[in-house]
């Protein structure tokens, strides 16, 4: 069983929460509700639950301030529900934290739930949450941290400066860091294409994507970018020409 | 002087005594009737012993001789200074005691003696040289031959010329009436002489004031060089100027002049000043340097030579200048001509050389025509004494140099004159070129400048249009956005997507009546919002109906955890009064979203109330019981960053409105705590004029 609370400022969505996980996902206990921040820090500290899902947006504060009071204190995981918070999902996916949108689906619902018991049953560690809160409290994206899940089931927790580019594969995709370091990853190299959109990463192949200022020089005759650290990458000619309009 | 051998000639024709007479010791005549004139010349004993000179004392021990060689009629040159004493006797053997008069011309000094055997008695003296007596000093020249009845006299002349030059030495005696004759002879031929010489003076001094007056006007040396030319000429003449012979009618009283001035006067006249306005006249130093240095040397020998001239004179060598300059004059015949020469070269570039040539040609031409013609009665020796005094043909030659002289000068007046006037069109021929190149360049300028100012005009414009294209486009674009900003604020996702939450949970509790409703009234809020965002005006109705559905919805949401209430002044026809669409919509739940975060009020209370204020002017309040805008400003901890901006948009809306209606939008939000209300929350105060 997975002792669980919700915090959430509407009735209406801790209804359906409980509702739900009582049907779909019985492991789950519901020990207790909360309606804003304060509430459901006291809540959490009293129940010392295995699983909180979290409201983003309280009158009182954000599911960011539960998550900071209780950081010493308790040690759980946490789901963030929230109906629609774009801002916050970028820090939220780089730290790898389960979120679930309103109105709630069961796939993802049990995707998250099942996600989250099997962290709780190997006792994975919560670094998750520190990064959330570093990258929260850090204001520009360019200098948050990423935490990485590895193809042999570990996790590590890289600058996103330090990324040099990054590589498609087989399964998942593979982080080549400027200090030479190769992480193979296990999500998709689509996954992390979608989530650099807003940081200075380009796709110089279908398979490649490089961090911008790691790019020593753009070949003038080949078809080939050198990066700082020595590594050459094919670049398409269309590409080529795209890129260098980045430094006109 | 020739008129005067003339006139001995005609005299000695007229008397009769060409012929020598046989010598006597005594001329017998009856002085009671004597001839009209007679020839003394057989009755005169002579002393003349060259190189000495004797004392009346002296003269009783001497022996005089008959010497015909002595006498000359027309003027000789002696070589030296001529001292002679002449001794005649004359007896009268008439009955009366009678007076003739005795002739023998004019030299510069005369004594005249009468007395017998040893002793003599000076009767009276005279001489150029020696009487001060003015004009009638000339009848001086005459002594009185008196002797008485029957008796015999004799008579002693003693001449010195201490100039070489003599005039004509001629011993005659003349009865009153051929006296008489022989005087108003040559005063009638000296005054004819005077008349040529005052034309001559007149037109000298012409010239002289020409030249003064054209050195006034524009002073070049050359004029004053040659005005010194005239005025030395002037002077030269003036001492000529005799109505009687040999009277020096105007220097009488300084006779020596008449030395210091005849020889040095020509030297200056046609060789200093003449060299000096050469000089300046033709301007050698710049056209003929070379010629320049002779002539400038040239003059300083002349002013030497004057110079020495004038110590000779004072030395009483009166001689010596006129030989000088009887050689100097021979002498530079040649260089002269080689002078001429080499400056007649130049004359095509220099037309101010022929006048300068023709001029001194002129001049030499006639003295030496002069000479050549005084060389055939007196001898080359004479002539060459006598090259000093003036003759007709030099004073012709003297007159056409001046001439010459002025001529030139006015013509080269003339070529300057051609000059300045020829520099001066050019001037003005330049300064018109220069005026038109300076209109034309205006034109060209003024040309540019029109089509640059009309350039810039022009893309001003079109830069003003751009802008305003430009302008309209982001204006529209900025409208656009905060348009569609307005519609993402106003139908906030978070609200939408909770609805849809409370709808699915009701599906899910199966509580389906309720489901639907809340259904339809989220289905006609999308639509209106959808509609109104199109919108920039809708009637107070639809906004109050809009108002209500929303509230509606939130209050379901927060289960009856607050309340609301619209309040509309009955004075106003909410259905036709417009106001702008979705102005009130963020303001409205920004009260929903913070007026339920009061912990003293369990319920949260919202009133929304429209008024009309005097001036057509509508007041929307929007109240609620919240903690109050400050203190949930602070509350919120989400960084900078997160913070939502949807009361911005709104102001920024209010802020569109009002420039484009040209209305005035006033949106004031203000906190009931601040404002020290008995409880807290926040009043959004929104005056609408109306349209």
């Amino acid at each position: 069983m997975i002792k669980a609370i919700i915090i959430d400022d509407e009735r209406n969505s801790r209804d359906i929460i409980s509702l739900m996980l009582g049907k779909y996902c019985p492991q789950v206990q519901i020990a207790d509700t909360a309606s804003d921040c304060a509430d459901g820090i006291s809540k959490i500290k009293q129940h010392q639950p295995q699983l909180v899902f979290l409201d983003l947006e309280m009158p009182d504060g954000t599911g960011f301030d539960v998550l900071q009071g209780t950081q010493d204190e308790a040690s759980f995981e946490a789901v963030f529900v929230t109906a629609f918070e774009k801002k916050f999902l970028h820090a939220i996916r780089f730290s790898e934290v389960e979120i679930i949108l309103k109105p709630i689906d069961k796939e993802s619902l049990l995707q998250a739930v099942q996600t989250v018991s099997q962290r709780i049953n190997s006792q994975a560690s919560k670094n998750r949450y520190r990064v959330l809160l570093d990258n929260f409290n850090h204001g520009k994206q360019a200098n948050w941290n990423l935490l990485l899940p590895l193809a042999n089931s570990q996790e590590t927790t890289i600058r996103t400066t330090a990324i040099e580019y990054l590589e498609s594969g087989m399964e998942g995709c593979s982080f080549y860091l400027e200090d030479g370091t190769v992480l193979q990853v296990e999500r998709s190299f689509r996954h992390y294409a979608d989530l650099f959109i807003p940081l200075r990463f380009y796709q110089v192949n279908n398979t490649q994507m490089v961090q911008l200022s790691h790019i020593n020089r753009v070949m003038n005759d080949s078809q080939h970018i050198l990066l700082n650290s020595g590594a050459q990458l094919e670049i398409t000619e269309r590409r080529k020409k795209d890129l260098l309009s980045f430094y006109r | 002087m020739k008129r005067i051998a003339y006139l001995f000639l005609f005299i000695c024709y007229s008397a009769g005594i060409h012929a020598q007479p046989p010598t006597e010791d005594t001329l017998s005549i009856d002085m009671g009737a004597p001839p009209a004139s007679a020839d003394l010349r057989p009755y005169i004993y002579s002393l003349d012993m060259p190189g000495r000179s004797f004392s009346l004392s002296q003269i009783n021990q001497q022996t005089f001789t008959h010497q015909p060689e002595l006498f000359h009629p027309q003027p000789r040159y002696n070589k030296q200074p001529h001292n002679c004493w002449l001794k005649f006797t004359i007896r009268n053997t008439g009955l009366k005691d009678s007076s003739l008069t005795f002739f023998t011309g004019w030299h510069d000094f005369m004594y005249w003696y009468a007395g017998t055997h040893n002793h003599y008695q000076l009767l009276s003296q005279t001489g150029l040289m020696l009487d001060r007596g003015n004009v009638n000093r000339w009848e001086r020249y005459a002594f009185p031959v008196v002797v008485p009845a029957g008796q015999s006299r004799t008579f002693l002349l003693h001449i010195i010329n201490r100039s070489y030059n003599e005039s004509a030495l001629m011993p005659v005696l003349y009865d009153g009436l051929g006296y008489e004759r022989f005087r108003n002879h040559q005063i009638n031929t000296f005054r004819a002489e005077a008349v040529v010489i005052q034309v001559l003076l007149g037109m000298l001094l012409v010239f002289l004031t020409i030249a003064i007056i054209n050195y006034i006007q524009l002073p070049d040396r050359s004029y004053l060089y040659f005005a010194a030319y005239i005025l030395g000429l002037i002077m030269f003449f003036a001492l000529r100027l005799e109505s009687k012979p040999y009277q020096l009618s105007v220097f009488h009283r300084w006779p020596m002049l008449k030395y210091y001035w005849n020889i040095p006067a020509l030297l200056f006249c046609f060789y200093l000043m003449y060299l000096m306005f050469g000089n300046a006249f033709l301007n050698l130093k710049e056209r003929y340097p070379y010629m320049e240095r002779i002539f400038t040397i040239a003059a300083a020998c002349t002013g030497g030579v004057i110079i020495i001239f004038f110590y000779c004179i004072a030395q009483q060598l009166y001689h010596v200048p006129g030989i000088i300059y009887s050689y100097l004059y021979l002498g530079l015949l040649l260089p002269q001509l080689i002078v001429f020469v080499a400056l007649a070269k130049r004359s095509r570039h220099h037309p101010l050389v022929r006048f300068f040539l023709l001029g001194s040609i002129c001049y030499y031409l006639a003295s030496l025509l002069g000479f050549i013609f005084q060389i055939k009665p007196l001898g080359f020796f004479n002539a060459l004494g006598m090259f000093s005094a003036p003759n007709m043909p030099m004073i012709a030659g003297v007159f056409l140099q001046a001439m010459f002289f002025l001529a030139g000068l006015s013509y080269r007046n003339k070529l300057v004159h051609h000059e300045r006037t020829k520099t001066q069109e050019m001037l003005i021929k330049q300064l018109n070129k220069n005026k038109e190149l300076q209109r034309k360049l205006n034109e060209q300028l003024e040309e540019l400048v029109k089509e640059q100012t009309s350039e810039i005009l022009r893309k001003k414009q079109e830069l003003e249009e751009q802008r305003q294209i430009q302008l309209n486009i982001e204006y529209d674009k900025k409208l656009t956005e905060i348009e569609l900003k307005a519609i993402r604020a106003q139908i906030n996702p978070h609200f939408i997507f909770n609805c849809l939450n409370s709808i699915q949970l009701f599906v899910m509790q199966r509580d389906y009546e309720y489901a639907q409703k809340y259904l339809s009234d989220f289905s006609y809020l999308i639509r209106k919002t959808l509609d109104f965002s199109r919108r920039n005006f809708i009637t107070l109705t639809d906004e109050i109906t809009y108002l209500n559905t929303y509230l509606g919805l939130e209050k379901m949401r927060f289960e009856n955890k607050m309340e609301y209430d619209i309040r509309v002044d009955p004075a106003i026809a909410t259905t036709e009064l417009e106001i702008p669409a979705m102005l009130l919509q963020p303001y409205v739940e920004n009260a929903v979203k913070y007026g339920m975060t009061n912990p003293n009020q369990p319920i949260g209370r919202l009133i929304i109330r429209f008024q009309q204020l005097a001036g057509d002017i509508l007041e929307c309040i929007v109240e609620d019981n919240g903690i109050g805008i400050t203190r949930s400003k602070e509350l919120r901890t989400l960084p900078k960053h997160h913070q939502s901006s949807g009361m911005e948009i709104s102001s920024n809306r209010a802020e569109l409105l009002n420039k484009m209606y040209n209305t005035d939008i006033h949106i004031e939000v203000i906190d009931k705590f601040a404002r020290n209300f008995t409880e807290s929350g926040t009043i959004v105060r929104i005056l609408i004029p109306q349209l």
